[in-house]
């Protein structure tokens, strides 16, 4: 009968306009989530810089160990980082270009590759937290939720390459920067959270937290704080960020 | 340790209990001067001792400007005092050839040694320098030694071009333990690969270019290393100049470098390395290195001794792995051609044998010396056979423990199966300093390469202070 085709037609232009609208809305949210993770980016640092970075460890009983570290970046994935001190690690530089990693220590005199998940310093910081790329280059949004005043923004991890496969990260709605951060391994497990604070003027409408605290379940009676300093946009050489230049990276402050 | 007003001034806390302040009971008449006085110095104790708990509060972290300022002129090192004590492998072929005495069961040794680096930039220049200073005290007597490892000059007009001239340091290869490339590198010891070494007084040039796409680098170092009189005479023939270029390439993500050395100081040499990482936490790497006509001291079996060239290939295989529970582990497999094979090592310990006991009857000791003298040209040198496997495990801060590191390095002669096995702690917890306690054990059978070692273990503390 003509009638009962006219409804399969109009069932399946329903079902069709549903599907289709289902698709549209998730790829209009992880579009928003994306978008809003790029725009962090964005308020946390120019593509290219140099800045100075000092990293605290903090000790049960109360002792700290203090960490001063130069770094430039350069476009998206190149990136070097230069100890200043202490003593004991004064000179040590890690390079990184996307997914591979150096450490060039002087006495050794020569880079060898190692691993994201490697400690340079020992403590609850890896290399990879010291020398993070863009969140949008290494995360992907797959979830947004509207929290009033803020954003929280479920990441996953574009490669397994990064040191965390995914992150929970909670935005201030009028700033757009980041407030804090879970980190899970692929396991679920949470392994650390960052606390960003201190909103501070870098100069050349750069306004940004200046303060990263850092706790992990892992090391519950550890903490570590990382202070920013001297955060300018900068252009730099290609050359610079390549194995040969590691020991001469001081040269550029 | 905080102090309240209440831990210093008792009373005073009572008016605060009450909600009131000594000021408004003295406006009430309640308050007699005198005790008006004592409370009011109390408060200001109180508050003077508090004034350090609040601006620490305030600034409890702070990154002030003057640590990250720039100074032409940066120098730094480490002061160090190691104590060793040994047990002599008492009648081995390198205590005979080594010990005037045979009856030392012992040895401890303490030494103190001094390493300063330092860099002062002008412009587009740099003067770079390693300076060492080392003496020690054992059973046999004191030895010192000071000496420049590096002093050069390095200019950068561009970034991707350097000049250099003067004594440096070359570390080239990819491997942990041996670098069978590193034609112009100074031997290093696999029981501490990341020791600084003495350079070579040299002229380079470095060019470094970045590019898009599947080749991201390309960086070519030439090096000029002249021998002469008093001019890095132990590198080889004297009166050459010698030529090594390196061409290092980051291709599709792995590291590979092309290296030649040509001169007549020592033959010419080819080689290549690379290194590239497969996972997260899996790196390989390898180098292979080939000596059309590698000079070669060897004795035969009638002790005559025979200088030869052969063709000699050299290759090396490692990894690096880091496990879930940040357990690092480092293999390398090593072969060397020049090395000696196990009958060639057999016939250098008769010799100590038959020189020892040609010493002990008629006070002769011609084969002894020859012995010694084969030991200096190759016999003697650490590693002197053909095949090897190193290892070297060390886990990351075990049960929580930050800045603690135990690990274990195994130095295994695969062709007479004698090794050497060290398992240490290093700890690093207190800003710059660094503690590590090591002990050695060398083992292996009648003839071998580590069963007829000087020593049988050897327990090591070291102090490292860095400034």
């Amino acid at each position: 009968m003509w009638y009962r085709h006219l409804f399969k037609i109009a069932k399946q232009t329903i079902f069709l306009t549903f599907f289709l609208s289902s698709v549209w809305v998730a790829a209009a949210c992880a579009l928003d989530g994306n978008e809003i993770l790029r725009q962090v980016d964005e308020n946390m640092q120019p593509q290219s810089y140099e800045m100075y970075r000092k990293l605290i460890n903090i000790e049960p009983d109360g002792s700290q160990k203090e960490f001063v570290f130069y770094t430039v970046k350069k476009g998206p994935d190149k990136m070097v980082a230069l100890f200043l001190s202490p003593a004991s690690e004064k000179g040590r530089a890690t390079l990184r270009r996307g997914d591979n990693m150096w450490l060039y220590i002087p006495n050794v005199g020569k880079p060898i590759r190692i691993t994201s998940l490697q400690s340079v310093v020992g403590g609850i910081f890896n290399n990879s937290d010291i020398l993070r790329l863009d969140y949008n280059l290494e995360y992907k949004a797959e979830k947004v939720t509207d929290q009033g005043d803020s954003y929280l923004l479920d990441l996953k991890a574009k490669s397994p390459s990064v040191a965390y496969a995914g992150l929970k990260m909670k935005i201030d709605k009028t700033t757009l920067l980041p407030t804090s951060i879970d980190c899970y391994a692929i396991s679920g497990m949470l392994i650390k959270t960052l606390h960003y604070s201190k909103i501070k003027d870098f100069g050349a409408g750069l306004v940004r937290p200046s303060m990263l605290e850092t706790s992990s379940p892992l090391y519950k009676e550890y903490k570590s704080v990382m202070l920013f300093a001297k955060v300018n946009k900068r252009e730099l050489a290609d050359e610079v960020f390549t194995l040969n230049y590691m020991s001469r990276v001081d040269e550029l402050r | 340790m905080r102090y309240l007003p209440s831990t210093i001034c008792p009373g005073s806390m009572n008016f605060a209990d009450r909600g009131l302040t000594a000021w408004h009971l003295a406006a009430r008449g309640q308050l007699l001067p005198s005790r008006l006085i004592y409370g009011s110095v109390c408060l200001l104790v109180s508050l003077l001792l508090l004034i350090p708990i609040i601006v620490h509060g305030e600034d409890e972290f702070s990154f002030e400007l003057d640590e990250i300022e720039k100074k032409p002129l940066q120098w730094g090192g480490y002061a160090e005092l190691k104590w060793e004590h040994m047990d002599i492998n008492q009648g081995s072929a390198f205590s005979s050839l080594n010990l005037s005495d045979p009856s030392l069961s012992t040895r401890d040794r303490f030494s103190g040694s001094l390493q300063i680096d330092g860099r002062y930039d002008q412009g587009i220049a740099s003067l770079n320098w390693t300076l060492k200073a080392a003496a020690q005290q054992d059973d046999l007597g004191w030895a010192d030694m000071t000496d420049v490892y590096e002093a050069y000059v390095s200019i950068r007009p561009v970034p991707l071009l350097t000049g250099g001239l003067g004594k440096k340091a070359y570390k080239w290869g990819k491997g942990y333990a041996w670098d069978p490339v590193g034609f112009i590198n100074r031997r290093k010891d696999p029981n501490d690969p990341e020791e600084a070494l003495e350079g070579y007084i040299t002229g380079e040039i470095d060019l470094i270019k970045s590019f898009a796409g599947s080749l991201q680098t390309a960086a070519l170092t030439t090096v000029i290393l002249p021998v002469w009189d008093e001019v890095n005479e132990d590198f080889g023939e004297i009166n050459n100049v010698n030529l090594a270029v390196k061409l290092y390439l980051l291709y599709y993500d792995t590291d590979i470098d092309l290296v030649y050395y040509s001169g007549n100081s020592r033959s010419t040499r080819y080689g290549l390395d690379f290194s590239r990482n497969l996972a997260t936490n899996f790196e390989i790497h390898g180098e292979f290195a080939y000596v059309p006509n590698q000079e070669r001291v060897r004795l035969l079996a009638d002790y005559s001794v025979l200088v030869e060239e052969v063709s000699a290939t050299s290759w090396l295989l490692g990894l690096r792995y880091l496990s879930e529970n940040d357990l690092t582990s480092i293999i390398e497999y090593y072969h060397n051609d020049a090395g000696y094979s196990k009958e060639e090592m057999d016939h250098f310990f008769q010799l100590i044998s038959e020189g020892e006991n040609q010493f002990l009857a008629a006070r002769d000791d011609s084969l002894l010396s020859k012995a010694q003298d084969l030991s200096i040209k190759g016999y003697g040198r650490p590693q002197s056979g053909r095949n090897y496997l190193y290892t070297k495990f060390s886990q990351k801060e075990p049960y929580d423990i930050l800045y603690l590191s135990p690990g274990l390095t195994a130095i295994v002669n695969l062709d007479d199966s004698s090794f050497s096995v060290s398992p240490e702690v290093v700890y690093t917890g207190i800003t710059n300093w660094e503690m590590r306690l090591r002990f050695s054990y060398l083992g292996g059978g009648k003839s071998s390469e580590y069963g007829e070692k000087l020593n049988r273990n050897k327990l090591e503390v070291r102090l490292r202070y860095f400034f």
